[in-house]
This record gives structure tokens, C-alpha cells and sequence, in this order.
């Protein structure tokens, strides 16, 4: 199995450690990851220019599609806005022209050969529960942990599609067969504020200190992010707030640990 | 060379130069960008350098110092890491020129001193000084081989200065060098004062050495030669000559200069050419001693400085004055090489928006000219004139500014090492300041209904209302949202309505009233509005719509619309 590693601006810059942690837990698992150069995936400038965003994006499908990969992201955004912007293409004829125009110029092309996985859905679909179960030696005991997917990951579900944006259940799967306790949270589909802290930083955080009082309340030791804006976000607001805080984990590092992986390599 | 013309000149500009070198360094504690540079006097700033320098010198880190001094600033580390072919050009231009340098300008307090028998005639002294010109050309030509020309690099005139007085002074050199090879008269002159004589007829048999084997073109010798006055001429030549002159061959760049030059030589010897190629290649030296602190010669002093201060704080822990004269330092290290532009992640939105202040190197040029004031002019933001490109060029210089996605990887990739990353912070935050916050900050500085007023006032004027579809199809089409049964799923799924509890950071409108407006045909209402702008984009509404309208698709592309509509409106004076 053979992905283009797509990271996206974030990971490299503020959280290195889902990086490390995707490549060790990938690599054992036997999956490829091939880096190809890669740029913005699109997602800051639909604020200001729908045909920039659409452009961004499909270069980088583009260069996937040249290299003849899938591409494999570790950022639910990036993958909400490369999954939209293939959405965008088919329905938008003009748009399309206008944008397969820019390429040329480049000698880049895009027809969508290349899929856009999310990490989640690779780790439960295409490599399967099984096979992650059977790599598993070290089943962390019972941890109790809150699954934050990460909005774009999820819906809409029409352009991202990796499980029922309702009531998805994909990531608590892969919680269970690290040995570790999914736990159920009222707000766990909801918005972790992040995309809106700059424009209104009281509002966002507000959303956010919620989401992390409702993980409490229910139980949960630690939050496991599936998108590094989610996680980044969670350890900014508590580093700012005396109230209780949780413990915040990337799931690679969770599964990483019940693979016995050295912590080192999972950036731990 | 008349020695008072020659002295008086290169005292003159060596003042020129440290005039320049003080007002220039002057400039690292005086420009401020950022607002916590705001709050630090200019003495700070130099106190705070004192005690850096000093604190790096005598402790524990003056052995990381010296490292950075071998590694990063004479062997180029971080360029050797990010482009190869590069850095060698590089190195090669700098090895050439310090050899140069020392050994030819300065030959008479450098080679002269270290060398005994230092003749610039004799090898290795006459190889090695045509090696060194050649390694300065050839890394020219290697630099601006690899020239990115995506964007043009934002050069002014004087930023060519550099290069082309570069090689001038190399060029004139080689042919000054390649003149005296090949010149009758300098070879008189040497007889005259060795031998004591300028007869032809008894200098025949050295004329004829000269000119077969040291390149001196003599247009009034006998052909063919004569085997035994060559003979007998280079005995002559041992005696009298080669204790100062080598063979000129193993000038291997001069040389074929000067067999080149043979033709012409008699013309040059007769119009004075050992004059005027010498004042032409020391002026040339001159102008650009004189010239250093103003063109881009002078990276030569701020990159290595900006190297050796990273390498002296640990881990960039600067205070607040030491960032202060750091950022204003980057503005003159860098040396303007592109390499972050060619790895910015949004060069390619940056292409397609046909907007270069998004590209790391036209972003810091313009940082510096906010800090200095040559950006904005007081005033120029209410400018009534629709057609203010002063205006404009700030309003793209913000566009670029907020679009950086902070991924790093222009400070990571640097060769001077310069933080960028926090120039780009410090720099967004000085644009806020004087007016060009980013959209969510100057959309929201009023209301909707104030927003739509202005619209509607300046209706028929905004250039875009043809391009509409293309910014937003979907609000630009009822059938979108014409399903919309006003059910408020979407606002009651709504995350942001839900934690929209007090009045100063609440929104105004809902989504479902965002969706009603738009069926009304009342778009305008919507596009300067709190629930536009502070959207999550977290797709709730969208995914439980009962209609399937695409509530946050259409959020999001009335905040690009809104950019474009509301942005042309902005900054033109009020309706009376």
C-alpha cells in the first residue's frame, strides 16, 4: 500500500510530532509514504477567493495524480478541502477550465485519478480493524478517551463520505482495539472553534473550553485528535485557562504506544 | 597612476563607505516593526545588543559562535542545505573575491608581507590571481543561472549596481592584465629599466623570446624567427627576466585575452590604454567600496551579522529589544535569493492571484517599507480617488500578509537563517494597526445594514457584479437555496448560534435568516454580517438540512464575495 503523504502547512510548523507519529505507526503497518512537493491544500483562501481555493487544491491533486498516487492526509481540513475541491471541479465547468488553464501553465493536470484518503479511513478501511488489531501488542488498560474527528473529516458526507456523519463510529473503533475506552461525549461531533479564533477569539474559545468540560464531564482521561487544528487548539486554550484541563493525544500516538513503538519515534 | 589622485580617491570613498556603513547599522535600531518594538527606545536596542555581544563573547557560547562563524558564514551552511548548485557558485564568488581581495588590492599589506619574493607576475601568484577572477565570473554567471523567475525578485536599479560593478572591476582586470601582457611598450619600459637599454636591434633576441613565448605582440620583427637568436634570447631572458616574470600562459584567462588583443595592441599602446584601464578598474573598485553600504554588496555585512546573532541567542530567545533590532536586521540580510519564494506554500495562489506580496521576499521588502513609511502615506486610506494604486498596492500587500498559512517553511529554508516567521507576525500586526486588518477584523467593523447601505449608494459602480457567479454560484442561484422551508434545523444545529450568548461577540444574523434573505433577493444584507464571518465552517447545517441546501457552501462563499464587493467599497468616503 502506497500513499503520497499530504501534510498540509500545520503539522510541519506547529505539530511535528503527528508527523513522526503517522510516518512510525504507517510505516510499521507496512504502508508506503511517498513525499512529493506539496503546497498549501487550499483551505485559507476560500475566505477570499473561491477560484484561488479550488487552484491550490488541484495542483496538489495534481502532482498525486502525476506521480500516480492516492494521497493519504493526517489533517481533516486539508481533507474537507481537498475532497470540496473535487467536488467544486465536477459541478463548475467554468471553474474547471479556469483552473485546468493555470495548470497547463505549469504542465500540470488534473482529471481526479488520485483519491483523497483521510488517515482514519486508511487505518480502518483500507488496511482494516484486523490487521490494526494484530499489530497491537501492548494494549494501553482500559484508557478512557474522547474521539475528536475533526468536522471536515466528517461532513458534509457527500464529499467526504468516510462513515454516517450522524452518528459515525470509525474512530471509537480504532480507540477499542488499542485496548483503550472510547467514551461517549454529548459534544463530541461538535466544532472545536478553531477556524473561528480569529475572527471572534471570545466565541471560539468558549466553544472549545465546551467541548473540553463536556470530555470531563463524561469521563474521558484524554482527547484524541484526528486533525491537528483540533489538537493545537484544545493544548492553546488550556495552556490560557486555569480551569481543569485534559490530556490531549494524537491517535497515532495512541496506537503508536499500543504498537510498542519507541515513544521517541511517536514524538512523545 | 598619479598616487594623489589614486590615495585622495580611495580616501573618499572609504568615508563615503563608513558614512553609509553607520546609517545603514543605524537603521537596525532604529526602524521599528511589530508593536512590542513600539514600546523599546533606540537605546535599548543598542544596550541590549552590548550585552548580548558581550554575554556571547565571553561565556559559554563564544565556541557555538565560532562555529557559526566557520560553518554558517565562511562555509555557507544552510545554503549548502537547501540549493547545491547555489552554494557553490556562492562560495566560489566569495573565495575568488576575499582572494582577491587580499592578495591583489591588498597585495602590498598582505602578499607582499606573508610571501617573500611576492612578484604579482610570477606564479603561483599570476595562476592564481587569473583563478580567482575566473572563480568570481563563474559564480556570477552560476547565480544568475539559478535565478527564479516566477515572480521577478522586487530589484531596483541599485540592486543591479551590485553585480554589474562586480563585474566590471573583473572584466577590466582581465583586460588591463591582458593589455600589459601583450604590450611593446610595457616591454621597452621593463628594458629600459633593467637592461638599461630600449635598441631594438640589440634586444632582438629577447623580442623574439617575448614574442614567441610570453605573448608580446611586436608588429616590426622579422618572420620566421631564428632558431639560435631565440636561443640566444633565452639566456638573456633567464638572466635579466625570469626572476620576476613566469610564462603569461599560466594566466589561462588573461593570456587569450591578450592574443586576442594582439591586432589592436599597437592602437592601445598609442591611445595610452595602460592609463586608462587602470583608472577604469580602480575607479571601478572605488565605486564599489564607496558604494557597499547602499547596494546589495552590503549582505556582506548584515547576513554574516544576522548568522552570528541566531548563533549567539539560543533557540532565537531574544527580549524584546534584541527582536526589535533582529527584524530590522532581517530586512537588510536578506539578500533577496528567492529560494523561500520557490518553496512557499501559496506561490501558486500567489501566480493565479497575480499577487506577489504573498512570496516571502516582495512580503519582507514590503514590511520594510511600512516600517519605514514608504507604504502608506497619512491619509491615503480615505482617499476618495478610486483609483489610488498607492491604496491598492497596500490593500494587496495585506491580501499577501493574511494568506501566509504560517507553515514555516521559508524560515526553515533560508540560507541567511532569517526568522521569518516572526517577521511575518510582527508585520501583519503593524498592517492591523494602520488600518488593513484582515477581512474578518475590517468586514466586521461594521454592520450588515451599514454595509448593504454603502452597497446599495454605490450600486452600478462595483466593478464585479458581472463576475458574481463566479466568486459565488451558489447564492447567485435560486435554485440553491429556493428549497429552504425556514424549518431552522440549521440555526438549531449551530454551534456558533448555540455560543452566542452575550451581545458583543454575538452574531447577528441566523443561518436559516442568512438563507431567508437570500431567497427575498436581499443578498447584500447578508455579506457584511457577523453570521457570514463567523462561520465555523463546521457543516452541521449543511449535513441535518431536511432540503439538502447547502447552508455552510454558501456561508462561505459570501465571505469571498463580500471581500471582493465590500473591498471596493472600502476606504471611498461616506455618501453625504
Amino acid at each position: 500500500m502506497k500513499y503520497a503523504l499530504f501534510l498540509g502547512c500545520k503539522i510541519p510548523a506547529q505539530l511535528p510530532a503527528y508527523e513522526l507519529s503517522t510516518r512510525a505507526v504507517l510505516g510499521h503497518l507496512g504502508v508506503t509514504l511517498v513525499d512529493l512537493e506539496f503546497d498549501c491544500c487550499g483551505y485559507p483562501v476560500r475566505d477570499v477567493s473561491r477560484d484561488g481555493f479550488a487552484l491550490a487544491a488541484a495542483r496538489n491533486l495534481a502532482l498525486a495524480e502525476r506521480a500516480g498516487l492516492d494521497l493519504l492526509t493526517p489533517c481533516s481540513c486539508c481533507f474537507g478541502t481537498l475532497r470540496h475541491a473535487i467536488r467544486f471541479l465536477g459541478e463548475d465547468a467554468a471553474l474547471r477550465a479556469r483552473v485546468t488553464q493555470a495548470l497547463a501553465a505549469e504542465g500540470l493536470a488534473w482529471s481526479g485519478k488520485s483519491e483523497v484518503e483521510h488517515l482514519l479511513s486508511v487505518l480502518a478501511q483500507k488496511l482494516g480493524i484486523d490487521a490494526i488489531a494484530a499489530a497491537v501488542r501492548a494494549p494501553s488498560a482500559g484508557l478512557r478517551v474522547a474521539a475528536q474527528y475533526g468536522c471536515h473529516a466528517l461532513r458534509p458526507s457527500d464529499v467526504t463520505g468516510i462513515d454516517n456523519a450522524m452518528a459515525p463510529t470509525l474512530f471509537e473503533t480504532l480507540i477499542s482495539v488499542t485496548g483503550a475506552t472510547p467514551v461517549d461525549w454529548p459534544r463530541r461531533l461538535d466544532c472545536c472553534g478553531d477556524p473561528l479564533h480569529q475572527a471572534n477569539t471570545a466565541l471560539s474559545e468558549r466553544m472549545t473550553q465546551a467541548k473540553i468540560a463536556d470530555a470531563l464531564e463524561s469521563g474521558a482521561e484524554a482527547i484524541c485528535s484526528a486533525c491537528p487544528h483540533c489538537h493545537l487548539r484544545f493544548d492553546a486554550v488550556q495552556a490560557d485557562s486555569a480551569d481543569p484541563s485534559i490530556r490531549t493525544l494524537l491517535y497515532t500516538q495512541l496506537l503508536g504506544l499500543a504498537m510498542r513503538l519507541p515513544a521517541k519515534s511517536l514524538g512523545l | 597612476m598619479s598616487s594623489t589622485i589614486f590615495f585622495s580617491t580611495l580616501y573618499a570613498s572609504l568615508v563615503l563607505c563608513a558614512l553609509g556603513l553607520v546609517w545603514r547599522v543605524s537603521a537596525w535600531f532604529r526602524l521599528r516593526i511589530g508593536p512590542d518594538a513600539r514600546d523599546v527606545a533606540s537605546s535599548q536596542r543598542v544596550a541590549a545588543v552590548f550585552r548580548g555581544a558581550a554575554s556571547a563573547l565571553f561565556g559559554s557560547r563564544a565556541l557555538r559562535l565560532l562555529g557559526a562563524l566557520f560553518l554558517d558564514v565562511l562555509l555557507l551552511r544552510k545554503l549548502f542545505a537547501s540549493e547545491k548548485l547555489r552554494w557553490f557558485g556562492h562560495l566560489l564568488v566569495m573565495v575568488g573575491f576575499t582572494l582577491l581581495l587580499l592578495m591583489h588590492a591588498l597585495a602590498p599589506l598582505v602578499s607582499a608581507k606573508l610571501f617573500p619574493g611576492y612578484q604579482p607576475t610570477l606564479d603561483p601568484y599570476l595562476f592564481l590571481r587569473d583563478l580567482s577572477g575566473a572563480m568570481v565570473l563563474v559564480g556570477v554567471a552560476l547565480l544568475l543561472f539559478r535565478r527564479r523567475a516566477d515572480f521577478p525578485q522586487p530589484r531596483r536599479l541599485i540592486d543591479w549596481a551590485f553585480v554589474t560593478l562586480l563585474l566590471i572591476v573583473v572584466a577590466t582586470g582581465f583586460v588591463f592584465e591582458a593589455y600589459k601582457i601583450a604590450s611593446p611598450r610595457a616591454f621597452y619600459r621593463m628594458t629600459e629599466q633593467f637592461i638599461g637599454s630600449t635598441d631594438r636591434k640589440e634586444l632582438e633576441p629577447l623580442r623574439a623570446v617575448w614574442a614567441s613565448e610570453f605573448g608580446v605582440a611586436f608588429d616590426d620583427l622579422k618572420q620566421p624567427v631564428d632558431p639560435a637568436l631565440l636561443q640566444q634570447g633565452r639566456k638573456l631572458q633567464q638572466d635579466s627576466c625570469a626572476s620576476c616574470h613566469s610564462k603569461p600562459t599560466s594566466a589561462f584567462v588573461s593570456y587569450p585575452v591578450a592574443r586576442a588583443l594582439a591586432p589592436v595592441e599597437r592602437m592601445l599602446d598609442a591611445g595610452r590604454a595602460n592609463e586608462w584601464l587602470l583608472y577604469l578598474h580602480v575607479f571601478a573598485c572605488f565605486l564599489g567600496l564607496a558604494s557597499l553600504p547602499f547596494t546589495r554588496f552590503f549582505h556582506v555585512v548584515a547576513a554574516p551579522v544576522s548568522l552570528l546573532v541566531n548563533a549567539a541567542a539560543q533557540n532565537r530567545a531574544f527580549s524584546t529589544a534584541g527582536r526589535a533590532s533582529q527584524r530590522a536586521l532581517a530586512l537588510d540580510a536578506c539578500v533577496r535569493c528567492g529560494i523561500c519564494d520557490a518553496r512557499c506554500s501559496v506561490a501558486p495562489v500567489a501566480r493565479y492571484l497575480e499577487n506577489a506580496y504573498l512570496l516571502p521576499s516582495h512580503k519582507l521588502v514590503a514590511t520594510g517599507a511600512l516600517a519605514g513609511g514608504r507604504l502608506l502615506r497619512p491619509g491615503r486610506e480615505n482617499d476618495a480617488s478610486p483609483d489610488d494604486t498607492h491604496r491598492d498596492e497596500a490593500r494587496r500587500v495585506a491580501e499577501g500578509a493574511y494568506l501566509c498559512t504560517d507553515c514555516g517553511r521559508c524560515t526553515s529554508r533560508c540560507p541567511v537563517g532569517l526568522d521569518l516567521a516572526d517577521l511575518w507576525r510582527a508585520g501583519r500586526d503593524d498592517l492591523a494597526a494602520v488600518g488593513l486588518p484582515p477581512p474578518e477584523q475590517w468586514v466586521q467593523a461594521r454592520s450588515a445594514l451599514a454595509w448593504a447601505e454603502s452597497l446599495e449608494a454605490g450600486s452600478g459602480q462595483h466593478p464585479l457584479a458581472d463576475a458574481d457567479a463566479a466568486f459565488a454560484p451558489l447564492s447567485a442561484d435560486r435554485r440553491s437555496f429556493s428549497r429552504c422551508v425556514q424549518c431552522q434545523a440549521c440555526t438549531n444545529v449551530c454551534p456558533v448560534v448555540a455560543h452566542s450568548i452575550d451581545a458583543e461577540h454575538g452574531i447577528d444574523l441566523t443561518p436559516q435568516k442568512v438563507m431567508n434573505l437570500l431567497r427575498l433577493g436581499l443578498r447584500d444584507l447578508t455579506l457584511g454580517s457577523r453570521m457570514v464571518w463567523d462561520c465555523a465552517s463546521c457543516y452541521q447545517c449543511q449535513e441535518n438540512c431536511p432540503e439538502g441546501v447547502r447552508v455552510a457552501d454558501i456561508m462561505l462563499e459570501l465571505r469571498a464575495l463580500s471581500v471582493h464587493r465590500l473591498g471596493a467599497l472600502r476606504g471611498r468616503r461616506e455618501p453625504a
